[in-house]
């Protein structure tokens, strides 16, 4: 398999998918889907239904209806050989080696007794638990043990990965380790679709963002679109009066807090603009901040109450 | 098929790997080795040489008893030589043994040696007498035979309690009894005419001193040769002849114990039969342990995928029925080998250990090789495993903890029991009501048929139970499948009745 040289058919399309727990909608009508070799990022609070999500691409579950594709076909089961899946609950056979587990997941997903023995030792080697291979996995701490998981889930080199909750356990330099073999995995054409609750990592990693909550998708786009679903801000601190500012037609709204003032402009207004006034009415500014929303805001103003309202998982 | 046998194929190496493997593997033909070997031992060296004070004051019977002991050490010594003799002697010895009597009377053992000795093999080993197992003691010092029996007695006490030990040429035992006829013991002897007057006379007896009341072998050769001796003095007594008498003794008429089932000729009920006819249980009992054995395994086994969350990955790679199939095969595999290497192991030491004594072991692989016992347990095993298999995947994929798992499976070993209780009488009649009925029931058909497969059960039963047992099987693991499938990913309480019917529907 050489990285890019993948159709150009989407490796996942997902339409008007619904999954019933009795009466309970865990996934309400969702659609999305994702194109070739960009990295998504599948957020939400917990019980939004990323987890059903994830397992009905894998047919793992089955939707109530809806239907998906994986890969171009049907059945992610026809296509097992080319995905990879690490689930959000991570474990290990405790008394099998490292390097017998990474081999034996590898061997499921088609690749040869052999080749997998040695891409389990290469795998481990080039992430730092080479002295670890030939010991068993309850040998390991908890963060190894789930790198030695993500090794699992990608040693066959799959075109696309699913990865719930990949960071979650993993310590700081480990998760720069993570992002990594995110990075990685997509400068070689793969696919990652991975869910998280750190916006940071996604705000890094994603090209893509899928937002879903209480089972309904929220929103889906790529990370400026994102941005841009709030409005800009821009925040000045000065002794002087601001009166000049809310008269400009730019500016929507003006709040204070302490000396800090925050003015939230009109869509596709020039924070510039506001600049060039201060400068012409002679506003004696002591700090101007322009910067983006974070995901984080974005986050909290989709999903609002709904965050701490989520009750199943 | 590709992934149940990858599946399988760590299932068998994973738990090919266990300690509890390896220790089943072993312990069985260690119990099978060890029950043939150690009765053999033990009845050669196990009991140690027992000694025994006689005090005879009616100097009357100790010879008696000393003759009777001094007989069976002979006749010990006989059977050993005569199994020598059998072993080391070459070419076909077709001298017949000589009696007891004929033994003793022409010289015992040395003369029996020296007769040998010309046929011997090279590499024969030099005969090794058997002890005598009971030796007679002298008195401890301060007490003499004409001392007052009630002393004796006291006397004796501590060392027959094993508080003080006694010395016989120089060594130091412990004493394992005491036998004590009082003087007038000739007035004591309970004839019919006298029977009512003996409880008003007191009870003066013969005493017989021991604190090992396991082993009465010493106690009956005194009791039965001091009564033959009465009884031999009192037909003299009555001036009966006492050779008719012995004669008359002597005489029986044949009886002979046969059995309808077999061919003409060969109807005779032998040691072969009798195995033939308790053979079955010890292979229920053997079917039973190894079933048993392997579904613990695969409730362990796929209880840890379920409590370590593996199984989501697993499903993400094999289809449910996939990954059921795998296991079945691979722990089924597991099990083939523990059992197979058993029957191997039992071939081996029944072959090896059916040359000497040849009393037991030769019947029993006799029996092993003519019949169809191994075939039959062959297939109950695999069917019998199939079906407790459905049964523990389907529960196993309902229950998160071995804790919860262990509950059910509480229940299920109850209901395993039944054909343990039913073991030792269904030989008795094989082809009963008790029996039929048993083999009805699928969970208990590869245990009850086991048990009746030599007494020849009608076609009828033994074809219709395997059927009915493929069939069971099969639903089970349908069942086990669907139940599987949605079980395997539940967290939480298990499903209620209800709600598993529902399943099955989907």
């Amino acid at each position: 398999m050489n990285g890019n040289s993948f159709s150009a058919t989407a490796p996942l399309e997902v339409r008007g998918v619904t999954k019933l727990f009795g009466d309970f909608r865990a996934v309400d009508d969702v659609s999305f889907s994702l194109p070739a070799g960009s990295i998504y990022g599948f957020l939400g609070p917990n019980g939004a239904g990323k987890t059903t999500t994830i397992r009905m691409i894998l047919e793992i579950i089955k939707p109530t209806s809806g239907s998906i594709s994986v890969l171009g076909h049907s059945s992610a089961l026809e296509v097992r050989q080319r995905i990879g899946y690490l689930p959000e609950e991570k474990g290990l056979y405790k008394k099998m080696k490292c390097w017998s587990v990474i081999a034996y997941f590898a061997t499921l997903k088609g690749l040869s007794r052999k080749a997998a023995k040695q891409r389990a030792f290469e795998l481990l080697e080039r992430y730092g638990l080479k002295d670890f291979a030939t010991k068993p996995t309850d040998a390991l701490s908890k963060g190894m043990g789930q790198k030695v998981q993500v090794l699992a889930s990608i040693a066959h080199d799959p075109e696309f990965v699913i990865l719930d909750e990949p960071f979650s356990g993993l310590d700081p330099v480990n998760q720069q380790v993570m992002e990594d073999i995110i990075r990685d995995m997509a400068k070689r054409g793969r696919t990652v679709l991975f869910s998280t609750h750190v916006m940071q990592h996604a705000e890094r990693l994603c090209d893509h963002i899928l937002l879903m909550a209480k089972g309904r998708k929220i929103f889906d786009g790529t990370l400026a679109e994102a941005q841009r679903t709030i409005p800009r801000r821009v925040r000045i601190e000065t002794e002087d009066d601001i009166a000049p500012l809310r008269e400009l037609s730019e500016v929507v709204s003006v709040t204070k807090s302490d000396a800090l003032w925050e003015l939230e402009l009109r869509e596709n207004a020039d924070p510039q603009s506001i600049l060039q006034t201060c400068f012409a009415r002679g506003i004696r500014l002591r700090s101007f901040n322009q910067s983006e929303p974070t995901l984080h805001e974005v986050f909290m103003r989709l999903v609002g109450p709904d965050a701490k309202e989520a009750t199943f998982r | 098929m590709k992934y149940s046998l990858l599946v399988a194929w760590r299932e068998y190496a994973e738990n090919a790997k266990t300690k509890g493997f390896w220790l089943g593997m072993f312990l069985v033909p260690l119990i099978i080795f060890a029950s043939i070997q150690v009765p053999m031992w033990l009845q050669k060296k196990g009991t140690p040489v027992r000694y025994y004070v006689l005090v005879d004051q009616s100097e009357s019977l100790a010879p008696v008893i000393e003759t009777r002991l001094h007989r069976s050490h002979q006749q010990q010594v006989l059977n050993e030589l005569n199994d020598y003799s059998r072993k080391h002697v070459a070419g076909t010895n077709t001298a017949r043994p000589p009696s007891l009597d004929q033994f003793i009377s022409q010289g015992g053992e040395t003369v029996y040696l020296e007769k040998i000795q010309p046929h011997l093999k090279a590499d024969a080993p030099p005969f090794k007498s058997p002890r005598r197992d009971f030796q007679q003691s002298p008195l401890p010092a301060g007490l003499s035979k004409d001392s007052d029996l009630a002393t004796v007695v006291e006397k004796l006490r501590p060392y027959l309690r094993g508080e003080q030990k006694i010395e016989v040429n120089g060594q130091w035992v412990s004493l394992s009894a005491a036998i004590l006829i009082p003087r007038d013991i000739e007035q004591q002897i309970v004839r019919p005419q006298n029977k009512s007057q003996r409880s008003a006379k007191g009870s003066i007896s013969i005493e017989y001193w021991s604190g090992n009341l396991a082993d009465n072998k010493l106690r009956d050769e005194v009791e039965s040769s001091v009564s033959t001796e009465i009884r031999r003095r009192e037909y003299l007594l009555r001036g009966m002849d006492a050779v008719a008498i012995r004669e008359v003794e002597q005489t029986y008429v044949p009886f002979a114990s046969l059995n309808p089932k077999k061919e003409a000729g060969q109807e005779a009920v032998n040691k072969i039969d009798v195995i033939k006819q308790w053979m079955p249980s010890a292979f229920v009992y053997l079917l039973w342990v190894s079933i048993f054995a392997i579904i613990q395994m695969l409730l362990t086994n796929i209880i840890e995928e379920k409590s370590n969350r593996i199984i989501e990955v697993l499903l993400s790679s094999v289809t449910p029925g996939e990954l059921m199939m795998g296991k079945l095969i691979g722990i089924g595999a597991i099990g083939l080998t523990m059992v197979g290497s058993w029957i191997i192991a039992l071939f081996t030491i029944l072959t090896w250990k059916s040359g000497d004594g040849a009393s037991f072991t030769g019947p029993l692989l006799n029996v092993l090789q003519s019949s169809n016992l191994i075939p039959m347990f062959s297939v109950y095993f695999l069917f019998g495993f199939v079906m407790y298999a459905a049964l523990i995947l389907a529960l196993g994929s309902l229950c998160n903890t071995l804790k919860e798992a262990q509950n059910y499976m509480g229940l299920i070993t109850m209901l395993m029991m039944v054909p343990m209780f039913t073991m030792t009488f269904i030989p008795k009649d094989p082809n009963g009501v008790l029996a039929r009925v048993l083999s009805w029931i699928p969970i208990y058909t590869p245990f009850i048929m086991m048990n009746r497969v030599m007494a020849d059960p009608p076609w009828f039963d033994l074809v219709g139970t395997t059927i009915l047992l493929l069939v069971t099987a099969g639903g089970a693991l349908w069942m086990a499948g669907k139940v599987f499938r949605i079980g395997i990913l539940r967290t939480g309480q298990p499903p209620k009745i209800l709600e598993m019917l529902r399943w099955l529907k989907r």
